[in-house]
This record gives C-alpha cells, structure tokens and sequence, in this order.
C-alpha cells in the first residue's frame, strides 16, 4: 500500500512537474510522439476480403456496392509543428540498408499502421504534416532498402520507375471489369477493380509528367506534450471513401488504375482523405 | 604480443605484412583500373556515387551477375546474352530485337550500355530515371527474362557462392535486391567510352583524315541539333520519322500525352559503327540506310520533330552522296577499341 502511494505521488508530481514546465523546454530533452492510423470507408471500419468475393460493405454516394480486399499507403516526410515555434522532422535516409523515414502502411497490418516518432523535441505539438507517396528526393538515391526494397514488398512499378503511393483493390457489383489471365497463374477476376495510384516526375521542361505525391497538413485542434515521460498519440482517419466519391469513381467504366494520369483523380482527392480523429497525452499505443 | 612474437617469430613477418597493409600509404596498381574516373571532356556524371562507390569486389560482384543466367526464370539468359562488349555492349546484328527465355522475341533493339553514368533517364522510353533501377525491367520483362525481383534474390541467398560475394562487396550477411542493384550498376558505371580516335582528336593527342574532319563539319551542321555534346544526344525524346503510326508508342507510354506517341530517346551515337542494327525497332541495318533515311524516309505524322517539317511539309536532311560518306566516315571515329578488348569486362568467372 504505501509503495502504491508512493508511486501514486511520484506520477502525480511528474504530472505536475510536466504540465508546469511548459513555459520553460529543456532544448537537450525529448520524447517519443505515436501516429495511428485507422483507415475506414465512410463511418464503417475495414474488413478485408477475397478478390471476387460479392460480399460487398460499403457503397459509393452513388449506391454502387464494394468491398475492398488491399489498401495501403506510403507516408514519408513526416513533420510536427507546434505554437511556439516547435519543429520536428522525422529522420529521412535512403540507401541499400534502409529506408529511414518511409513507411508503408497496410490495412492487413495493423502495426504497421502505428508510428512511433523518436527524438522529438520537448514541446507542444498542434500541427503534423505528412506526405503520401515517395517524392523525387527519395527516388533519386537509387536502389533502396527497407519499405522501398521491390524484392521485399515495396510497391514499385519497373516501367515508369516509382513507388505507388496509395493501393486500393477489391470488388465492385458493377465493376466493368472482365475475367483476364496473364499466364504464370496471374490473372484478374471479373468485377474486381485495381486503383495503384503513382507517379512523381515533376520535370519543369515537360508539363506532360503527373505528379501525384501530396502533402498533408492536418490541425490537432487542441496541443500535445512531448516530454521524455510524456509520448502523446495522434489518432488519424484515413476515409478512403473521401477519394472514391471526390473523384466520382463509377466502377463500371473505372476499374483498372495503373499510371500516373490514371491516378489523378484519385490523388487530388487525398488531402480529403484524412482527418485527425483525436490526439490524447498517453504512454502505450493503440492497435 | 612481444611474448607471443619471441615464443613464435616466425609469424612477425605476418605481423609486418599486418601493419604495412593497413597503413594506406601504398596503392595496389591492380584497385586503380577499378576507380569511376569522369573523362576531362565529359558532363558531370548522374549517378549517386555517394551511395554506391566502385569498389574492386563490388565490381567484380556485379561482373559475375552481369554474366550469370542465374538471374533469369530459367538460367538460360544473362545480361551478356544481349549486351556484348565486342558491341560496345549492344545486341549482335542478328538480334534486331533480342531473344529472351523460351526463345521469345523482344519488341526492342537493346541498346548499347556505355556512358550510363552520365545519362539522366534510360530505355528507349526513359521511363526509368536511375541507373540501378535499369535490371529491374530486364529481370522482370516477359520477353527478356521473365523472373521476379524477389525470386533473384532468393536464388542468389541459396547459392553457394553468392553470400560470400556480397558480404565482401557490401559486409552485408544477407543478399537484397538493392546490393544486387548496386553490384550491376558498378559494373556497367565503369563502361566509360571516351578513348575513340574522336576523343583522341579533341584532347589534342590525335589526327583525324582530312574526310574525317569534313565530315566531322557535315556533322555539326546537319546531325548536331539532337546528336550534341560529348555523349552525342541532347537526352530528348524525338519522332523522326520511322513511320507515320505506332504500333509502339515509345515516350507516349511514359508521358501519357499523345504529343509524345512515336518518340523516343535520341541515342548516343557514340560507337554507332560497331552496334548495328539502328532505331528502337532495328530497322536499319547499315548507318548508310539510316543516313539515306533522314534524307528522303521521313514519314510525316502528328507527332513528327518539327525539325523535319517545312511550310506544312516532311522536309528531310539534305545530304549529297559524297556528305553520307564523309559522315559515316566522321562517326566511325567514335568507335572505342579499349572499351570493347577491355579485359576488366571479360568473363572471369
């Protein structure tokens, strides 16, 4: 009882001592800061099925039933930002060992949906900006490790040299989508629909190059703490249901993305896409 | 030590050998053949040297995969099958467009692999925008040798040799594709052409014919607009006139702009003599059938390089007979005999 009472004291003037200071940051110390993030279709939580499988949960604003049976992103470039002037940028490094900074976030791995964020500053964090996609500055380095090592699982087009940076697959009742096979036991189910959203050339004497990598900046609507007792946890929603309706998808005639300028219109939905569900001071991370 | 030196010294000398090795003051001739060295008169190279620096065990790494089947499905092709060296590393005139595995007909004519270290985009199409992602098509096209990055990569950790290669090469336990990368592209990084008797000329160290030299001139006037600079290529992607549609569609693939259908890189022409046949479909077997192309071939299409259009009309170069000759003549000096007898490039293995 009286450790219990003493611990209890102990956190208390930890607490205490880590909401007093906020005026006055040590500039030598820092926390951890956690990013999760929780894709979803509309207010409906994913389950993933089986190409061709016609058990459809969701639906288009159009009522044009789906399901999804792959998802996932690239995050890289992450950065926080809070009131008085705090200023975090997660570590970037590309070479054949690493990928540092560069995440792959899948919906069929729930820890890869969790970030944590090391070396952050000591301060009050309101603001985080992200950005989907492996931009020129991460292509340039050449072959890569890590998340971005094609024999390893990164999603990588050969042809048009780059990442896709947000996948999207499943089923659609409508999908126009006819039953194909490549050969080599590839093929591709009928009503499926494929959307590989790519593509990073930004080349100033070509404006024929689509760019489709965006970056994010999402409002916390309140401030966090990081200090080295304090690892606060942002919440975010990634509504893919934001990028199928902004961009009109009518499965029937669009169903199979797989360039950059295909992809357009679902990038350009993206800074829809996500949104900041809560943030709240904590020291374990969701799942 | 000095114990162990008295109780044994006959191993001192090994000791000395230790120590002399790891002073650094003396350079093995042998690692200098190894060095990426940019030609006086060259561009600045592209490639992230900084990440990948050629070293005597990275390359000889990436010259034992460059000739090993191993990397496609059925270890019958290698990058050697259509990159020869006594082609400056292009396909052999009998392969217009180059076999893959089960004997399968490529769509286009493989290039030669010199000067990539200078290049800003590769293939035909330049879909690819640095040097180590080039294998990665050949690896993986269905006509070349229809194999999977990863699957490499899996054969490679099972060999037997392979682990130890790499740990040498890169001090890495394990084989990945980005070492795997980084092996081929030090191979090919050193397969620098700029010892042709042209280069010899401009570098002062050389003469040319007097036909050589007014073909030289004929050149600068009539093939230099794209053909420019050392690499000879302005790294743009042109139509000029093959035809007047497109089965492939070249940099319109890239791009996905039909202002781009039917163009494609315009090539170095850098040992042009000796890496026959020409044009991304091979359609011309003899540097005199291109040259008569360009005079009166040129196919009109929307996409044609206004360079060959005049008040609305196909317009071709204009070249006599004796002109023809004497560029032919003028191309033929920049064929590079040391890179092609290389022995660094040569099959050791």
């Amino acid at each position: 009882m009286k450790i219990l009472k003493l611990m209890a004291m102990i956190s208390l003037t930890t607490l205490l001592w880590s909401c007093g200071s906020d005026d006055e940051v040590n500039p030598d110390e820092f926390g951890t800061f956690q990013l999760y993030f929780e894709n979803k279709v509309g207010a409906n939580s994913i389950t993933l099925r089986a190409p061709g499988s016609t058990d459809y949960d969701y639906e288009t604003s159009d009522g044009e039933p789906f399901n999804l049976s792959s998802l996932g992103y690239y995050v890289s470039k992450i950065t926080l930002e809070g009131p008085n002037g705090e200023y975090f940028q997660d570590e970037i490094s590309v070479n054949a060992d690493e990928a540092k900074g560069y995440y792959l976030l899948k919906e069929s791995n729930s820890i890869s949906r969790n970030i944590l964020l090391e070396k952050v500053p000591a301060g009050t964090y309101d603001r985080i900006t992200f950005t989907i996609g492996v931009e020129e500055d991460g292509m340039k380095e050449g072959a890569a490790g890590g998340v971005l090592d094609p024999a390893a699982g990164a999603w990588f087009w050969n042809w048009n040299a780059g990442y896709i940076g947000l996948m999207m697959e499943g089923t659609a009742e409508h999908s126009g989508q006819a039953y194909v096979d490549h050969g080599n036991g590839v093929e591709v189910l009928e009503k499926t629909f494929g959307f590989h959203v790519g593509g990073w050339k930004d080349v100033t004497d070509n404006e024929n190059f689509v760019n489709n990598i965006k970056t994010i900046t999402l409002e916390f609507g309140t401030t966090v703490t990081v200090n080295p007792h304090l690892s606060p946890l942002a919440h975010l929603i990634t509504d893919v249901l934001k990028v199928l309706d902004g961009a009109e998808v009518d499965f029937s005639t669009t169903y199979s993305i797989h360039s950059p300028k295909g992809g357009k219109v679902l990038a350009d939905q993206l800074l829809n896409a996500f949104s900041v569900h809560h943030v709240h001071q904590s020291t374990s991370s969701h799942d | 030590m000095i114990d162990l030196l008295k109780k044994y010294p006959a191993y001192s000398w090994v000791l000395l050998l230790i120590l002399g090795s790891c002073s650094g003051e003396s350079i093995d001739p042998g690692e200098e053949i190894y060095k990426f060295e940019k030609p006086a008169h060259f561009p600045e190279p592209t490639y992230t040297f900084e990440n990948n620096p050629v070293t005597k065990e990275g390359f000889e790494l990436g010259r034992r995969l460059f000739f090993d089947p191993i990397l496609s499905r059925d270890k019958s092709v290698s990058c050697n099958n259509c990159h020869q060296q006594s082609r400056a590393f292009a396909d052999m005139p009998l392969h217009g467009m180059s076999i893959g595995v089960d004997n399968q007909a490529g769509f286009r004519n493989a290039p030669m692999l010199a000067n990539l270290a200078f290049m800003r985009e590769f293939f035909w199409d330049g879909g690819v925008s640095h040097l180590d992602f080039v294998p990665i098509n050949a690896i993986e096209s269905d006509v070349e040798m229809d194999e999977s990055l990863a699957n490499v990569v899996s054969k490679l950790n099972q060999d037997d040799r392979y682990p130890g290669l790499f740990k040498e090469a890169f001090g890495v336990d394990e084989v990945t594709s980005p070492y795997l990368l980084y092996a081929l592209s030090q191979f090919t990084l050193l397969m620098v052409s700029a010892n042709s008797r042209y280069d010899q000329y401009i570098l002062g160290k050389g003469e040319l014919s007097t036909e050589e030299l007014e073909g030289m001139q004929l050149f600068d006037q009539k093939c230099a607009t794209c053909h420019s600079g050392e690499l000879f290529t302005d790294f743009s992607y042109k139509n000029n006139g093959l035809s007047s549609s497109f089965k492939d569609i070249g940099r319109g693939a890239i791009t996905e702009d039909e202002a781009d259908y039917g163009k494609f890189r315009v090539p170095s022409l850098r040992n042009a003599e000796i890496t026959a046949p020409y044009m991304h479909n091979a359609r011309f077997s003899t540097l005199e059938e291109v040259l008569n192309h360009y005079e009166q071939g040129i196919k009109g299409s929307p996409t044609l390089d206004p360079i060959f259009m005049e008040d609305g009309k196909v317009k071709g170069i204009a070249l006599t007979e004796d002109e023809k000759i004497k560029i032919i003549s003028f191309i033929k000096t920049l064929t590079d005999r040391d890179l092609i007898s290389d022995p660094k490039f040569q099959n050791h293995d």
